[in-house]
């Protein structure tokens, strides 16, 4: 099943178009990285997905063709906005009430054991709460709905580095847990590199990288090779991104096949997704994409 | 990783009842203080309305009617009570905004203010039952409470209208009895909570709504109102204490004259009749007529009724509107 697939999909804020042409289709069971830089559209591609947004032009299907801000498609995705917006007057205890009152399906005994093992006092007010509570709190709210689909954005940028620890350690808790898929959004791309392992990167409202990091991952490498071949090398590979350092020549190349040896003369090394990710951020020009309509699971996938 | 947990087979949407709980629990202090604040009123009026009440006995069994003493007591029940009932009717007609636009403005305003709209809106319950379950409850509470406010209101005032001191259609008390009082109050939350769709944050949404609310009710009560029927016309002095919209002179040919005229009319007069009581009699005399054109207090319900009438329907409007929004921002 398909956990977010879309065709076309376009969305317009008066004059300026925050994503244009994004065609996805997101397998279920990963946890998948949203990564791009400041406005390139992604918390607008999360809004469309979870229906807070209605798209401006095409479409956008979520767990396997519910139209995404249905009934059904609300009913099974737990969101979680930039800030952990939850009522900050509330006490943790009603704010998990609230929570439960306004959902079909509600997980208490989870919620009370993941608050106690956080240490997070029921009677507490949430604004209260230091930052990495209150994010935790969010997970723990949008966990204990027992979605098929999570969906956060930037939940690590307001938190310290052991917050963004425990966050996630929480976080892929329920993943090991029951199997629910995820997305999320982030700049934290060390923390990204973990747990991630599926990929999505936009660039300027578009689509730049999509598809299975261990995937990505095999089809990249770094060539390390004498500077003035540099040319003559990028005429005959698909070259991501140059960089020269003296008389060497580093170059980030998408291979066709994961185990195509180096040029003579050249030395092949392999690349660490941070470095994929920052590769592509520098090169908004450069593409990996899937297939034309879909992604394959096949290792086919990634060139192009 | 497994497969997504498929929904049950019965699709049962969240409850009306849970999610009143949650609008309860939110708006807990908004509806204390509105309860509070009616009921601090309402004791005020009870206690007042039975020292009323046994004064105006006094008044009334007082013998002989007509003597110095009884004028003495009638006076004082005037000058006493019936002054402050004056006020209490210039403050009371603060109330319907106050409390609609307090309880109406915040419930959308504060969560597209505080970004809580994200949480709210993605839940299982979907934005537009989010957002009837926040309105309908909230709005039947406060027009329950205003409508009771009121019958208490027309009972504290009473023995004002067995003494004849008002119509019941003067402006400042058509405005707190009968249907009158809660429909207002009503239209003032829907204002409140269309204007927090709109503008999206709390203070600046419950200005604009203060303001529509005056001026709409300004633009009731000035011109409005009085065209709800035909106003009857009458000339001299009319009995029951109706309600005058409009006041002219005809001359000696029946036809209208200006004011300015009637004015050189006047001038004609001896100089005690001029200033004095008499000048309308000495006018008639000289075939200069005063006409009124008024409603008659047996209008009473049926303006009640067209006034509430329509501001329950903008109040429907308003509201419908404000949920369309809610379910427009998505699918």
């Amino acid at each position: 099943m398909t956990i977010i697939e879309s065709r076309g999909l376009g969305k317009r804020y008066r004059r300026a178009w925050a994503l244009r042409d994004c065609a996805l289709a997101v397998p279920g069971g990963y946890v998948v990285a949203l990564v791009g830089s400041n406005g390139a559209g992604k918390t607008t591609l999360l809004h469309l997905a979870v229906g807070l947004a209605r798209p401006t032009a095409g479409q956008i299907t979520v767990l396997g063709g519910e139209s995404a801000g249905s009934a059904d498609a609300l009913d099974r995705i737990s969101f979680v906005a930039q800030d952990a917006p939850l009522y900050r007057n509330l006490p943790v205890r009603d704010m998990l009430q609230v929570a439960r009152n306004l959902n079909r399906r509600w997980d208490q005994r989870y919620a009370r054991a993941r608050l106690a093992d956080l240490g997070i006092p029921l009677r507490q007010k949430v604004g209260r709460l230091s930052g990495g509570q209150q994010a935790q709190l969010a997970l723990t709210v949008a966990l204990a709905r027992r979605p098929g689909l999570l969906v956060l954005d930037e939940p690590l940028a307001m938190l310290d580095p052991l917050a963004r620890h425990d966050f996630m350690a929480l976080l892929m808790g329920a993943v090991a847990e029951y199997g629910v898929s995820v997305v999320l959004s982030s700049h934290v791309l060390a923390e990204l590199e973990r747990v991630a392992d599926y990929l999505i990167l936009l660039a300027r409202g578009q689509v730049q990288v999509a598809g299975e990091v261990e995937d990505l991952l095999a089809r990249h490498r770094w060539l390390t090779g004498p500077a003035g071949e540099t040319d003559r090398q990028a005429e005959r590979m698909c070259v991501v991104r140059a960089r020269r350092a003296g008389a060497e020549s580093h170059l980030l190349v998408r291979v066709t096949a994961p185990l195509s040896p180096a040029p003579p003369g050249w030395e092949s090394q392999s690349v660490g997704l941070e470095e994929l990710v920052l590769a592509y951020l520098r090169e908004p020009g450069a593409s990996a994409l899937p297939g034309p309509a879909a992604v394959r699971s096949d290792s086919a996938g990634a060139g192009r | 990783m497994t497969a997504l947990a498929a929904p049950p087979a019965a699709q049962r949407p969240v409850p009306w009842t849970r999610l009143a709980w949650v609008t309860a629990r939110q708006h807990r202090v908004a509806l204390i203080g509105t309860l509070a604040l009616l009921g601090a009123l309402s004791l005020y009026l009870l206690i007042m309305g039975l020292q009323i009440r046994s004064a105006y006995a006094g008044v009334t069994s007082c013998r002989p009617a007509g003597s110095a003493a009884c004028a003495e007591t009638k006076s004082l029940f005037n000058a006493g009570y019936y002054s402050t009932a004056q006020f209490m009717c210039g403050l009371l007609q603060a109330v319907p905004v106050l409390l609609g636009v307090f309880l109406g403005a915040p419930p959308l305003a504060r969560e597209l203010e505080t970004g809580t709209f994200r949480f709210a809106w993605t839940q299982g319950c979907g934005p537009l039952r989010w957002a009837i379950s926040k309105l309908v409850p909230l709005a039947a509470v406060l027009t329950a409470a205003a409508a009771a406010f009121s019958l208490l209101f027309s009972w504290y005032y009473h023995p004002f209208f067995a003494e004849g001191l008002d119509g019941a259609l003067a402006p400042q008390l058509f405005d707190l009895r009968g249907v009158a009082f809660a429909a207002s109050t009503l239209a003032a939350f829907a204002i409140g909570a269309f204007a927090g769709m709109v503008i999206r944050r709390t203070v600046p949404a419950m200005a604009a709504s203060l303001a529509a609310w005056t001026g709409l009710t300004l633009l009731t009560v000035l011109d409005l109102r009085k065209h709800y029927a035909a106003p009857l016309t009458g000339t001299g002095v009319i009995p029951g204490s109706p309600w005058m919209v409009g006041q002219w002179f005809t001359g000696p040919g029946g036809q209208k004259v200006s004011p300015s005229a009637v004015l050189q009319v006047v001038r004609q007069a001896p100089l005690s009749v001029q200033e004095g009581p008499n000048i309308l009699p000495w006018l008639s005399q000289h075939h200069y007529l005063q006409w009124w054109s008024y409603h008659p207090q047996t209008r009473f319900w049926a303006f009640q009724l067209i006034e509430g009438g329509w501001l329950l329907a903008l109040s429907a409007v308003l509201i419908g509107a404000t949920l369309w929004l809610v379910s427009r921002r998505v699918a």
